[in-house]
């Protein structure tokens, strides 16, 4: 049972990695999103992993997880047969998504106002890099760069050593999700008044966007945040995030404060004294008013009382696995997670519970079977992503009337 | 002609920090009438985090809570009181959609909750967001994004090398994935019930949402058992592929990231930096993934040297994706995000006028725009309660006596 809430609209998806997710949530939210694929297939075909490590365009993992859901045709853009074939798609579509370079649309003659005459209605929306009118407007961006000229980069990282991106890139997510949110807000407008419009995503702001306001520290604070490792330190009060425990690590924030703070540290507390690892001081605390170096500065007592406390929660953790101390957490109400490797997600009884994940048939080749990922949305229904081999191709009367079927 | 993509819509806003209060700036920079209901007993958290005007806290010196809040109103009730039911009960027929954050427990006992109002608006869209879900075991678990980072698996993918702590990515991470889906879910539902008369209610999971963002790495673990690890900034797609140390500014690290793809960008490459001898360690794409720690040495001892900024001109123009790992400071004054028009002054009651985090989207027809910063709280208590719900002057300011209207 798919989800309605885009039922009859289509998406068109000519897009990379850059708004790869994006259509996946138009095709979760039930729109028939049709990937527009160049004869050699989407680049996102070839982004490692690879199923059984074996590089091939209908293995790629990670194709598999963001087009899944997805129909797909092949269309060759450089040839006029291919560009009037999209010209037939856009004239039944609703939405256009693309990645292409600032100006390579309109250098093939379909740029907006090409594809506004053809559909008055259509949404044309393009994930840029860098804009689409400043000096970057032709800058390449690997993800890494995107993650570089947004901000989150310099501050991921220790001190002293390189700024990092996470293993699993994550910008081309970001603009993905920022183009389905545009488009559908261009969408809301368009089915009132008729007309679709042209929306241009800028990848670098969509990262920028992760900042947690930090890019006002300069202007208010008089300075910018330095990246300090697995520690927080924008009030001027080191703070640690991350502790060891036996099998790896969990993360936690030692603060009080109203309402679940103090209870989590009373929680935590008590339970560190229960197995003889609080000190006094500890026990004694008011911890409605404790959060140093979380909502304000700390004083040179505060000071103290955070180097003891979290030299006692390190060696308490330590004899504990992630699994034991998340669990006790839950029902003492600490403020605290694991953290949690794939495995341990998969393995979630929360997930479990709300049915996250979702088995999908993949039809051939390799297993016939797959697990996908579930829903952020009221949407049960889930197809793998569409095949290399089994890809509609758009030459062929037949298959091109069966592609552009309403 | 419609100014806005949202003009007419009402959203009566009972969220907090940040999923909820991002959603909704999606919908009141676009034209959405937005009122947040606040309460003094508790104060949005985003109100006393850092960075405050002058570096000084205050209920109205934040400009987390004042970027993260524009183009809306404020109102403040204690929702405990009867009377402050009434109050919202009152406004109720006005909102086309309702967005909270608490529990799912505290609306229910205010008999707030979606089947209570629902009874009272049936196309009414209801938005509930929360850690982990309105259901499941751990339904009812505080916590906020730094956590939900390391429990998404994103604390995990974050480091140097497997062994080391993890370096998190900044800040709530999470808090920064969830809102685009729950943007994209209101949107679609109100397109929905537009079409079919029908609303809706949407239970939103931050945990849930950002796990898209992982998709790849979950997928691989179902089907091949293998569990993604930190990386540091090694990727399987590109070579070199990071951040490599340049010349300081005025006494300021400054780092470069670059990602090569192709033996084409490669040549690009060293051409931009002086055509160094060449050496077979690094003569193909394999080569170059073979000798990664010798490669990153290599460039880095090419661009130590260098300007960061020329050396980002320079290699663009020879075809390869390159940008200076940015702080807080060059965001500020990066020439393609001004280009974009990304930065919006504003200039807050309080805190007044400073740069704002701008829409990372472009809308032709119906341009979205930060049409105020948040509001003071409260600010708007006799606009909403005496012009639009019609209490005299009397009676606001009994109710204020009575703690009802904070």
């Amino acid at each position: 049972m798919g989800s309605e809430l885009l039922s009859g609209f289509r998406m068109l998806d000519l897009a990379d990695e850059k708004g790869a997710l994006g259509s996946k949530i138009f095709a979760d939210m039930g729109a028939d999103v049709i990937k527009v694929e160049p004869p050699q297939g989407c680049s996102t075909r070839r982004i490692p992993p690879f199923l059984d490590d074996l590089p091939d365009p209908d293995r790629s993992l990670y194709f598999i997880a963001y087009q899944a859901g997805k129909r797909s045709v092949t269309l060759n853009l450089g040839s006029p047969d291919g560009r009037a074939l999209l010209e037939d798609l856009v004239r039944k579509s609703d939405f256009l998504l693309e990645s292409f370079p600032v100006g390579y649309m309109e250098s093939l003659g379909l740029g907006y106002d090409r594809l506004t005459e053809l559909n008055p209605r259509i949404i044309h929306t393009s994930v840029t890099p860098f804009g689409d009118t400043g000096p970057g407007r032709n800058y390449k961006a690997a993800d890494i760069v995107s993650w570089a000229a947004g901000g989150p980069m310099f501050l991921m990282g220790d001190e002293g050593r390189p700024p990092l991106e996470m293993a699993l890139p994550q910008a081309g997510l970001h603009a993905g999700a920022e183009a389905a949110v545009a488009s559908l807000l261009a969408h809301y407008s368009r089915e009132i008044e008729g007309q679709g419009q042209r929306v241009v995503i800028d990848m670098q702001a969509c990262v920028l966007w992760t900042l947690m306001n930090e890019q006002a520290m300069p202007i208010l604070h008089g300075d910018y945040i330095r990246r300090t490792g697995m520690y927080y330190t924008a009030t001027g009060t080191r703070r640690r995030l991350v502790y060891a425990c036996k099998d790896g690590y969990i993360s936690t924030v030692l603060a009080g404060g109203s309402g679940v703070g103090a209870i989590s540290m009373k929680g935590l507390v008590e339970w560190m004294a229960a197995r003889g690892f609080a000190a006094d001081w500890m026990v004694a605390k008011d911890w409605t008013t404790w959060v140093p170096g979380i909502l304000m500065k700390a004083t040179e007592q505060d000071r103290d009382e955070i180097a003891d406390l979290e030299e006692r929660v390190q060696r308490f953790f330590n004899t504990m696995t992630k699994r034991e101390i998340y669990a006790e957490a839950l029902k003492r109400r600490i403020l605290l997670a694991p953290v949690a490797t794939a495995a341990d997600i998969a393995d979630d009884e929360q997930l479990k519970a709300r049915n996250y994940f979702v088995r999908v048939e993949r039809a051939a080749p390799g297993r016939t079977q797959r697990r996908g990922l579930g829903r952020a949305f009221e949407d049960r229904r889930r197809t793998a992503g569409p095949f290399a081999r089994n890809r509609r191709d758009l030459g062929g009367a037949e298959s091109r009337d069966e592609a552009l079927r309403a | 002609m419609r100014r806005y993509a949202l003009e007419g819509i009402h959203v009566l806003d009972f969220s907090w920090v940040g999923v909820g209060p991002i959603t909704t700036k999606y919908l009141a920079d676009n034209g959405a009438e937005v009122i947040r209901v606040e309460s003094l007993a508790r104060p949005d958290i985003l109100r006393l985090a850092p960075p405050w005007k002058d570096a000084k806290p205050g209920i109205d010196t934040s400009q987390f809570f004042a970027s993260f809040n524009t183009s809306k109103r404020s109102i403040t009730l204690d929702l405990g009181k009867p009377r402050a039911r009434e109050l919202v009960l009152k406004l109720l027929p006005w909102a086309d959609i309702v967005a909270e954050s608490f529990t799912p427990k505290a609306l229910r006992k205010w008999e707030l909750d979606y089947e209570h109002l629902r009874a009272l608006k049936p196309d009414l869209i209801m938005l509930s967001t929360c850690m982990q879900g309105q259901t499941g075991p751990n339904a009812l678990y505080p916590g906020f994004g730094q956590l939900m980072a390391a429990l998404s698996g994103y604390y995990h993918i974050s480091g140097y090398n497997p062994g080391e702590p993890p370096c998190p990515p900044y800040g709530a991470y999470t808090d920064f994935i969830a809102p685009r889906f729950a943007a994209c879910a209101l949107l679609a539902a109100l397109d929905y019930r537009r079409r079919t008369g029908r609303g809706q209610y949407i239970d939103m999971s931050q945990y849930e949402a950002a796990l898209h963002n992982l998709a790849p790495a979950l997928v691989d673990y179902f089907a091949s058992g293998r569990v993604a690890g930190p990386a540091g900034n090694h990727s399987e797609r590109y070579a070199p592929h990071g951040a490599y140390r340049c010349a300081d500014l005025d006494g300021h690290e400054r780092w470069l990231a670059l990602a090569v793809e192709s033996e084409d960008e490669w040549r690009g490459m060293l051409a931009a930096m002086g055509n160094p001898p060449a050496d077979s360690r690094f003569a193909t794409m394999a080569a170059r993934m073979e000798n990664r720690a010798a490669l990153d040495q290599f460039v880095g001892a090419l661009v130590r040297e260098r300007d960061a900024d020329e050396l980002t001109v320079a290699l663009q123009a020879a075809g390869v994706a390159a940008y200076p790992v940015q702080n807080c400071v060059d965001i500020h004054r990066d020439d393609n995000l001004e280009a974009f028009g990304f930065w919006h002054w504003l200039d807050h009651k309080v805190t007044g006028p400073s740069p704002y985090e701008g829409l990372a989207y472009r809308m032709s027809r119906t341009p979205g725009e930060l049409r105020a910063p948040g509001p003071a709280l409260g600010q708007h208590n006799d606009e909403v309660f005496g012009e639009m719900l019609g209490l005299d002057a009397a009676e606001i300011a009994r109710l204020k006596e009575e703690r009802v209207i904070f």
